[in-house]
């Protein structure tokens, strides 16, 4: 098979400019998690996801993002089957040459990465595509508009039975207009019933309740170590491949790209042990 | 000083190699590497044992770059900013077991036991053309102003002897440093900047074309170079890659 030619600096500048994005996006996807920390019955995050998942520019930046990622994956792999490739016959003793933390482990901590984005992308990603089972919402407002729309909709009795059974078994909660905790065959029977009743994936509780579990919760923060080393490498690294390094800049992307990781590391953990604690 | 050496033994490029254990007894802490190796080779002619142990050397003071040892996981050894030559033995502890390993890379065949060809280097440099210079009279030394900080770079990018370390330190096994360091040393210069670009275009692709890795920005180049070339040569590089990528194409000046 002939591989069309980029030369090996052409490749890792493009490995750099979509790591440099995926920095950004992880500062973003951060903030976004820690909506779920507010005690307001998901309103926050909610509202968040509701936007994520209907505003075109954002769907437009959601294709993007699925094409980087695939595109920095697929360019470290080759990059890094050329770079083995270099030396046939390995050294018979380990290396004991100093290096820049966790650059030795870039392609291990990556596919690890990797792994755990694909779980990640089942869970949530999955869900809100409508592959994967999830739990779900509905807006008491919508519920409204959409018997409004069908008036007769108030006579149709298994419309009413299935409200009836929602009520009761407790899933509109005191003080909100959503309800909460549909199972997929209530939002398909709403869907149905009510077409413009509009049920969304419930992210908030979904999150909640996963981080309930310990397992899932020591995973996640596993999964957050591993990330750790990726980036305390990725940061600084960026900026030498695309050239912006010199003996002016170097210790504060240096010092930068500790502050960031440590922000994203902290940010992303804090949501499952806050979570699991009940804070 | 006793130690126990084990050197890698191989008779030819197409041979398979082997490590090969020797003993070795009263090495003076003060002599140099190689100067125990070629105890160790007498004591090999002398006693019969083998045939002598092959490896590069030349001038012995560390300017040639034509030693270079892989010693115990490390280029040149563990001291920093030496060649293997400048080495000593004093750096050891008696009864210590030292492995010694040839550059290990696609692109430097092994000829024979630890010595490799590092012609790809040469390539490289070749690749990279020549510098247009005005003929004729002596020019004034103050004709080109150049900055204090400018030939100060220049001259630390210029210090870089080919020896190999770099490939041989980096897990790709990849010149980006040698080549960093090749391209900044005439960049840097204004005597340098009319080919800069083309410069850089050819050194690369040879780069790539001679089967070298890539960066991964892991800087073990940086710690192990016996000239203590500097990771900001390798940004300079990118640098200059980048700019010849958007520049435009010359021949349409």
């Amino acid at each position: 098979m002939n591989l069309p030619k980029i030369h090996s600096i052409t490749k890792k500048l493009f490995v750099a400019l979509v790591g440099g994005f995926l920095l950004l996006f992880l500062l973003f996807h951060m903030t976004a998690n820690l909506f779920i920390l507010r005690h307001d019955d998901g309103q926050w995050y909610s509202d968040f996801c509701h936007f994520m998942g209907t505003n075109w520019v954002v769907k437009i930046f959601e294709i993007g993002l699925l094409g980087f990622i695939a595109l920095h994956i697929l360019l470290t792999i080759w990059l890094a089957v050329t770079n083995r490739l270099a030396r046939p016959v390995r050294y018979h003793q380990p290396s004991r040459s100093k290096t820049h933390p966790g650059s030795k482990l870039m392609i291990w901590t990556g596919i690890l990465i990797f792994v755990c984005l694909g779980l990640h992308f089942y869970d949530f990603y999955m869900v809100k595509v409508g592959v994967v089972k999830g739990e779900y919402m509905v807006s008491v407002e919508n519920i409204g508009k959409a018997m409004q729309e069908q008036p007769n909709a108030m006579f149709d009795e298994e419309v009413i039975g299935f409200l009836d059974k929602i009520q009761k078994s407790g899933q509109l909660s005191m003080g909100s207009d959503m309800i909460h905790h549909l199972t997929y065959e209530d939002k398909e029977t709403l869907k149905r019933l009510l077409p413009g009743s509009d049920p969304e994936p419930d992210f908030y509780y979904m999150t909640r309740e996963k981080f309930s579990h310990l397992h899932i919760v020591i995973g996640y923060l596993i999964f957050f170590v591993i990330i750790f080393f990726h980036l305390m490498h990725a940061f600084p690294s960026a900026f030498q491949t695309l050239g912006l390094n010199n003996y002016k800049y170097n210790p504060i992307i240096e010092a930068l790209g500790k502050i960031y990781t440590w922000i994203i590391v902290l940010g992303f953990a804090a949501v499952p042990i806050l979570v699991y604690l009940g804070l | 000083m006793k130690f126990t050496l084990h050197i890698w033994r191989q008779e030819n490029a197409r041979a398979k190699g082997h490590f090969e254990t020797y003993e070795i007894d009263n090495i003076s802490a003060d002599c140099s590497f190689l100067e125990m190796l070629d105890q160790l080779n007498e004591k090999l002619i002398n006693d019969k044992i083998a045939h002598p142990v092959c490896f590069d050397n030349d001038c012995r003071e560390g300017i040639c770059g034509m030693c270079g040892l892989y010693i115990n996981g490390r280029p040149h050894g563990n001291d920093d900013g030496v060649t293997t030559c400048q080495l000593h033995m004093r750096h050891f502890h008696d009864g210590d077991e030292i492995w010694v390993e040839p550059w290990r890379a696609k692109a430097f065949p092994i000829i024979k036991d630890l010595v490799v060809d590092r012609t790809a280097f040469d390539k490289i440099i070749q690749a990279g053309g020549y510098i247009s210079a005005t003929t004729g009279g002596v020019p004034d030394a103050n004709n080109i102003l150049i900055p204090k900080h400018k030939a100060d770079q220049s001259m630390d990018a210029a210090a870089c002897i080919g020896c190999g370390a770099c490939v041989a330190a980096c897990k790709n096994a990849s010149a980006m440093l040698f080549v960093g360091a090749k391209v900044s040393h005439l960049a840097l210069l204004p005597q340098g900047k009319p080919e800069a670009a083309d410069r850089v275009k050819k050194m690369v692709c040879k780069m790539d074309e001679l089967g070298f890795g890539g960066c991964t920005n892991t800087y073990a180049c940086e710690a192990e170079c016996p000239k203590q070339i500097k990771r900001q040569n390798i940004a300079r590089l990118n640098r200059c890659w980048i700019a010849q990528a958007f520049g435009r194409d010359r021949r349409e000046d």
